[in-house]
């Protein structure tokens, strides 16, 4: 609107410019045809009848007859109003009327210029003639053949007619400019107005594409946090809420990020459909999405988050491949948990990390103690390329035979050269691993570089066998036990040189997968040992049906086996255990000479702990070990 | 030494301003003769200037400018020459050509700049200074309709003609030529009169002196109208400045003036301007009609 009013302006100016030219040029083509007018007369009529006529000296009788002759009709007519033959001086030697006053002043430019041979014409008033306009030509007189100047015409001629047809013109001239410049203002305001609205929906196009995610529409990140900073500014109190998918990258992995795409779509129409009107839903980035839940309390959004849940986990078919995606919510209140989007965004995310790493899917964030999984991403970072410059490096722990002393095995722990925070024992990167798709490079790495250290040490006459420690994310990977397998055929290992330590919890799940993958490596021979035994939720029932070699009992029960009766019993029972399913055991954590004589005692098979030795590399594993012997 | 140096260079550096200045003086106008001013008669000193009547129709040589008042020509510019070197004023006063030398002997002019041929007949009257010769073209309608080759083609037409002119002279000469078809031979006051009387079909042709005729012939503004019947020139003869008989002093000042002119190659420049080249004489004259007989 104010760029049409601007360009009036413009218009407006040329307008006047154009009108006042036309004014101009109708005015000085008047005059232009009063001179025209003027010499044929002067030519035709006046000069003829004064050839050889000296007008210093006056005209003769017969001159002065001639002249009147020739302009008598012309003046009768109307054709010439007045006129005045004058010399040079300004002396009026014949008029119309026969005065010899009145005229130009001699002093007047015009009549100045007509002296030196040029011709002027001037319109000026007169109320006494039509039209109220009179046309005055002052021009010099050429009477004879050689072009000599006798003297000056002053001839008035009218202006009614010129005038009219003048104004006649002038007005087909306007309507004309004001036609053309009306189609150029419109011609401006319709450029002006297409402009202004493809600008302005640009500029909504960019703004929504600045503020939103491209795939699902839903509000990104930095809208999320205009949003989540104004919701916290109501100062009613709720909560962000972070999101995070399961197993979306195996979804991406291996049906393709088409698949992943349609997944996101899938999810976004759900979390749409689960949340109130005044909710928000956003996502972050990947497969990260994030709610804001104004005005609620804790139990509010877990409510709704558990039916959101149950809505999410329904079935969903992507390429005819029926999946079924589960979800982990991390919850952080406002104002209790934080003021600040960040801060509670981290706190949220904290929450949800812990909800992956534990049993919960609705985790509501409960302070400090949740806090290290936000290293967890550094730390992940960090551990790729960890991998690729081989800063990871194996110890190994020996595990002692509790009858004579000798070391029957060793278990790989892993380790990392960390080039700022120096060595890193495994619980400062395991579990981001773990959280993580590094986990399966990572055992990958362990399960090589141990196979090929045990090629190296049995060169040197030990016959240890080897434990790994293998998580439950390794053993529901689409191809671990073919990946196994493969690297025993590659170094030649007898499959029972080698033990797979698994936690309970891996062991909890009860996924068709992995216990595919346990029977296929147990039927090779390979050895299956359950770590931390007792500190899990292991159902005795699974216990039944697993081909194990190995039980290790947890540290927990082993530090202070000899003060607590209890532990006794566990670990008494444990034994018990482990006779009546056909597997030897193991004590963790084995710290004094004491506590290896009890356990011997006990009837424990093997032991394990800084008694015997801290993890070393295996070059450094001194036998045999006298010490260790009872 | 130095101090001889230092005078020397500012001599040298004065000299050379003195040439330029006389180089940047000699451009402009010829220097006043105070030797020819002071042989003008006294009466014509205290007065101030020389009065020359023409008769203003006789391109290149005198015509009325556009504005119809200033008179324009390779004559009025020799005028002003020979006033520059005479150191007086040189005024241009029109006026019928058949009166003119009268108006010399009557005293009202001092002479006749007016492309006037200097003839015996003429020279009882008055003494002419010479400048500049020409003889005489017969001018007819563009495209010659009357196929006039010569003066005898013009016998039984209309032949239009300047009053008082060597060439209406020549005409009456000529009639005796025609056997009993005289031309009619129409005299007016002006050239320029005649002239209209050609470029109106009221006359088959006019006669003027050669450049004026090939200047009509030639000129943007009137070669459409006008042609030369042929080349050649009748009765080739001098132009010049008549003064009244007794006027010897005026006439011979006027004649040193115009040596100097000549002499300064002014003249061959002003004749060149106004494309006269051809009627140059080598030295100016006085009373050449006669003396040429003489000789």
């Amino acid at each position: 609107m104010t760029y049409l009013g601007a360009s009036l302006l413009p218009i407006g100016a040329l307008a006047t410019v154009l009108l006042n030219g036309v004014q101009e040029d109708a005015a000085k083509q008047g005059r232009d045809q009063g001179v025209a007018q003027a010499a044929v007369i002067a030519e035709m009529a006046v000069a003829p009848a004064l050839d050889a006529a000296d007008l210093s000296r006056g005209l003769t009788e017969s001159e002065r007859d001639s002249l009147a002759r020739a302009t008598d009709l012309a003046l009768i007519h109307g054709s010439v109003l007045r006129m005045r033959l004058r010399t040079f001086t300004g002396q009026v030697v014949y008029s119309d009327d026969g005065s010899t006053s009145g005229g130009v002043p001699v002093s007047d430019p015009a009549f100045h210029s007509a002296t030196v041979g040029v011709a002027g014409a001037t319109t000026i008033e007169d109320a006494t003639e039509a039209g109220g306009k009179v046309i005055r030509v002052l021009q010099p007189v050429f009477a004879r053949a050689s072009g000599e100047a006798i003297g000056v015409l002053e001839l008035y001629l009218p202006y009614d007619k010129i005038d009219q047809r003048l104004h006649e013109q002038m007005a087909v001239t306007y309507w004309r400019l004001g036609g053309g410049l009306g189609v150029l203002y419109l011609a401006l305001g319709l450029i002006s107005w297409s402009t202004t609205r493809s600008l302005r929906r640009y500029a909504a196009r960019q703004e929504h594409e600045a503020l939103h995610d491209g795939l699902t529409g839903l509000p990104n990140r930095e809208a999320f946090r205009q949003r989540a900073t104004a919701a916290l500014r109501e100062e009613k109190g709720g909560a962000v809420v972070v999101v995070d998918l399961n197993r979306f990258k195996e979804v991406n992995d291996t049906l393709g990020h088409h698949a992943g795409d349609e997944l996101l779509k899938v999810i976004t129409a759900r979390l749409r459909g689960g949340v109130r009107q005044q909710d928000t839903v956003a996502r972050l980035g990947g497969d990260e999405f994030a709610l804001i839940v104004p005005a609620a309390g804790a139990d509010d959004v877990r409510a709704m988050l558990e039916s959101l849940r149950t809505v999410l986990s329904s079935e969903v078919v992507l390429d005819g491949v029926p999946l079924t995606i589960e979800a982990s919510f991390g919850i952080a209140l406002y104002p209790a948990h934080g003021t600040e989007v960040e801060e509670l965004l981290r706190h949220a995310d904290a929450a949800m990390y812990q909800g992956k790493r534990g049993t919960a899917d609705i985790v509501v964030w409960a302070g400090e103690r949740t806090r290290h999984p936000t290293q967890w991403l550094v730390v992940q970072a960090e551990l790729r390329h960890a991998l690729d410059r081989d800063e990871l490096v194996l110890f190994y722990q020996p595990k002692v035979s509790l009858d004579d002393g000798t070391i029957c095995g060793v278990e790989a722990l892993v380790r990392w050269q960390h080039p700022e925070r120096g060595l890193l024992p495994p619980s400062e990167f395991l579990p981001a691993a773990e959280q993580s798709g590094l986990i399966e490079p990572l055992t990958a790495w362990v399960l090589r570089r141990a196979l090929t250290d045990q090629v190296a040490w049995v060169a040197a006459g030990r016959d240890w066998t080897v434990s790994v420690n293998v998580s439950a994310r390794n053993l529901e990977a689409a191809d671990f036990a073919g990946m196994v397998e493969a690297m025993l055929a590659e170094f030649g290992t007898a499959p029972d040189r080698l033990v797979l330590e698994v936690t309970e919890t891996a062991m909890v799940d009860d996924r068709a997968t992995s216990m595919a993958a346990i029977d296929r490596l147990a039927g090779r021979g390979i050895g299956f040992s359950v770590d931390d035994f007792g500190t899990g939720y292991t159902s005795l029932e699974r216990l039944r049906g697993m081909p194990l070699v190995e039980l290790k009992i947890d540290r927990t029960f082993v530090a202070t086996v000899l003060e607590e009766k209890e532990n006794q019993a566990i670990v008494h029972a444990v034994i018990a255990l482990s006779r009546g399913l056909g597997c030897r055991v193991t004590a963790e954590g084995v710290e004094t000479a004491e506590i290896a004589d009890w356990l011997a005692a006990a009837g424990c098979d093997e032991a394990q702990g800084y008694h015997y030795s801290r993890p070393m590399p295996w070059t450094q594993i001194s036998v045999p070990m006298p010490e260790a012997v009872r | 030494m130095k101090k001889l140096l230092i005078p020397m260079l500012a001599l040298a550096l004065l000299a050379g301003c003195g040439t330029k200045a006389d180089e940047a003086t000699g451009q402009g106008a010829v220097q006043v003769d105070q030797a020819l001013h002071d042989s003008l008669p006294q009466a014509v000193r205290d007065r101030g200037y020389i009065r020359f009547v023409t008769d203003a129709s006789y391109a290149p040589m005198e015509s009325f400018a556009a504005d119809g008042r200033t008179i324009v020509g390779f004559e009025p510019d020799l005028a002003d020459a020979i006033g520059q070197v005479l150191g007086i004023k040189i005024q241009i006063v029109t006026g019928p050509f058949q009166t003119a030398l009268d108006k010399v002997a009557d005293g009202t002019y001092e002479g006749v700049l007016s492309a006037m041929t200097d003839t015996a007949e003429r020279e009882k009257k008055a003494d002419f200074v010479n400048y500049f010769s020409a003889g005489s073209s017969i001018i007819v309608q563009r495209g010659n309709p009357h196929r006039i080759a010569d003066l005898t083609g013009l016998c039984g037409t209309v032949v239009a003609i300047e009053k008082g002119t060597i060439q209406a002279d020549l005409l009456h000469r000529s009639q005796s030529g025609c056997d009993g078809r005289p031309m009619k031979i129409n005299e007016y006051t002006t050239n320029a009169d005649a002239l209209l009387q050609l470029r109106t079909g009221r006359a088959v042709a006019v006669l003027n002196d050669f450049p004026t005729a090939t200047h009509l012939a030639t000129d943007s503004r009137t070669k459409d109208y006008y042609e030369l019947a042929s080349t050649t020139q009748y009765d080739p003869g001098l132009i010049g400045i008549p003064f009244a008989k007794g006027n010897s002093q005026l006439r011979d000042a006027v004649k040193g003036a115009l040596d100097r002119v000549v002499a300064e190659g002014i003249y061959a420049d002003l004749l060149q301007r106004w494309n006269l080249s051809s009627g140059a004489v080598k030295a100016v004259s006085i009373n050449g009609a006669t003396q040429d007989q003489k000789a």
